[in-house]
């Protein structure tokens, strides 16, 4: 417990509160050294008044756009400290609202970072803290995960079915059968000209195939078995002691 | 996205079918030099050890049974798993130069070379003497490596993180979360979906019917 605490005492990212003061006085150095911003032409003029007005809000910050950049304090760092991915033990006890607005801070820090990441190659630098990424994809990934499983649980228990959409084992044209999963339509199928020319069975002259085919899968996997048991022949020939122990097991 | 395709993002890219492990760690600069795509090598026969199975981890103190270093012991820096590796630090070196560039003469260091599994073996941890080693299940059930010489057991060397981090020394940041938010519990069990409960929470009311489809 005390190493679970330990662990989870890494912090993890709810970047809900960033707020950037005032106006940036140029439009240099989002995250990297040298980078400039580069306003659409709508937006030049308007831009204009920034370089000269230090403490005026400009277009460019005012919509929003300063969420695609990180903290102005860690632009033209070499490397930016970050905690741990959310861990899914950590997710599982969290409720849906939070794992939804969790959701949307994990989106915008991940633009942030992939535009940190485009800029870097356009610019020929290494990205500060490329982990940063991964460990944004990751807690998304996991949040995924636990939605999942919590529809998959109340599925079983309203209907006794995990897979969201129905389906059943068909064959197709070859003989070989398959599971085919339900498609929504908005016509039956009686009408459906385009489902209609699906074949969905197989006519007698195909059952020669399908025996060549069940003759090749043996063959295949008899060779693997082979293959195995010569492997293992071999491994037991270079190291003596695995015979001895298979034999006395 | 869907559960297969994030899943398959996230998993690292497959070694190729005759790749050689070496001491250096796939995706580094060095082992893209020494391994090519493309490369064919022999085939290296290696002892068929399970992860169960496995008893030496980084951070072990291990002796040195053959070799030029026989019978000292050190702490082992490195494990290579696929080859039944364990690179121990400053015993079984050789020396080579490293750092050649066009203005300086190389740097003359030592260099440490693998041993294999059966070229080392674990220390007890009071007597400082090799002993075999098994893994046997403690009363209250914790799977722990037992010395079958003496009986003891020998604790699981410290696990250190790759990137460095101690938790207890860590200090949150600005979009870090404190320990007491990260792990307060707020999710209630509940018949609703995850769709339908945020729909409540927002205030959203459906009011649209769908229209009659067929699934087929």
């Amino acid at each position: 417990m005390a190493a679970a605490r330990a662990i989870a005492a890494l912090g993890r990212r709810l970047a809900g509160s960033l707020r950037l003061s005032g106006a940036r006085p140029g439009l240099m150095a989002a995250g990297l050294p040298g980078l400039t911003l580069n306003p659409c032409h709508k937006n030049l003029a308007q831009a204009e008044p920034l370089c000269h007005a230090r403490f005026l809000h400009a277009t460019l910050p005012q919509k929003g756009l300063e969420e695609f950049f990180d903290d102005p304090k860690n632009w033209g760092e070499k490397t930016v400290k970050s905690g741990d991915a959310w861990n899914i033990k950590q997710l599982r006890a969290k409720s849906s609202q939070d794992l939804h607005k969790l959701w949307y801070v994990l989106l915008k820090e991940k633009n942030m970072l992939l535009t940190l990441e485009q800029e870097s190659k356009r610019q020929q630098k290494p990205m500060p803290s490329p982990e940063r990424l991964e460990k944004v994809q990751k807690s998304m990934k996991n949040i995924d995960l636990v939605v999942r499983e919590r529809e998959i649980a109340l599925r079983l228990l309203q209907t006794g079915h995990e897979k969201p959409v129905p389906g059943e084992w068909r064959n197709d044209f070859l003989g070989r059968t398959y599971w085919y999963s339900y498609k929504e339509w908005p016509i039956p199928w009686y009408l459906n000209k385009k489902y209609q020319k699906r074949k969905f069975y197989y006519l007698p002259h195909v059952n020669r195939f399908i025996r060549l085919r069940l003759e090749k899968k043996l063959r295949l996997r008899n060779r693997r078995q082979n293959l195995e048991k010569k492997k293992r022949k071999l491994l037991e020939k270079k190291f003596p002691h695995l015979a001895v122990k298979s034999q006395s097991q | 996205m869907r559960l297969s395709a994030l899943l398959r993002l996230a998993a690292p890219p497959k070694l190729p079918k005759g790749y050689r492990h070496g001491t250096w760690r796939p995706g580094t600069a060095a082992e893209r030099l020494r391994n090519p795509p493309g490369q064919r090598r022999k085939k290296i026969f290696v002892e068929p050890i399970s992860r169960e199975d496995w008893k030496v981890f980084r951070g072990d103190t291990v002796q040195v049974l053959t070799g030029k270093d026989a019978g000292k012991q050190g702490m082992v820096t490195q494990v290579v798993r696929a080859r039944n590796w364990v690179v121990v630090e400053g015993l079984n070196t050789h020396y080579r130069y490293v750092n050649r560039d066009a203005k300086y003469s190389s740097t003359y260091i030592a260099s440490e070379a693998p041993l294999l599994l059966n070229q080392i073996s674990l220390v007890d941890p009071e007597d400082r003497k090799p002993t075999e080693v098994d893994w046997r299940y403690t009363e209250e059930g914790e799977r722990v490596r037992v010395s079958l010489r003496t009986g003891r057991i020998i604790p699981l060397p410290l696990w250190q993180r790759r990137d460095g981090i101690v938790p207890e020394q860590w200090i949150d940041g600005p979009k870090d979360t404190s320990v007491d938010d990260a792990l307060d519990k707020t999710y209630t069990p509940s018949l609703k979906t995850f769709e339908e409960e945020i729909m409540d929470a927002m205030g959203i009311v459906e009011t649209r019917r769908a229209k009659k489809s067929y699934w087929y």
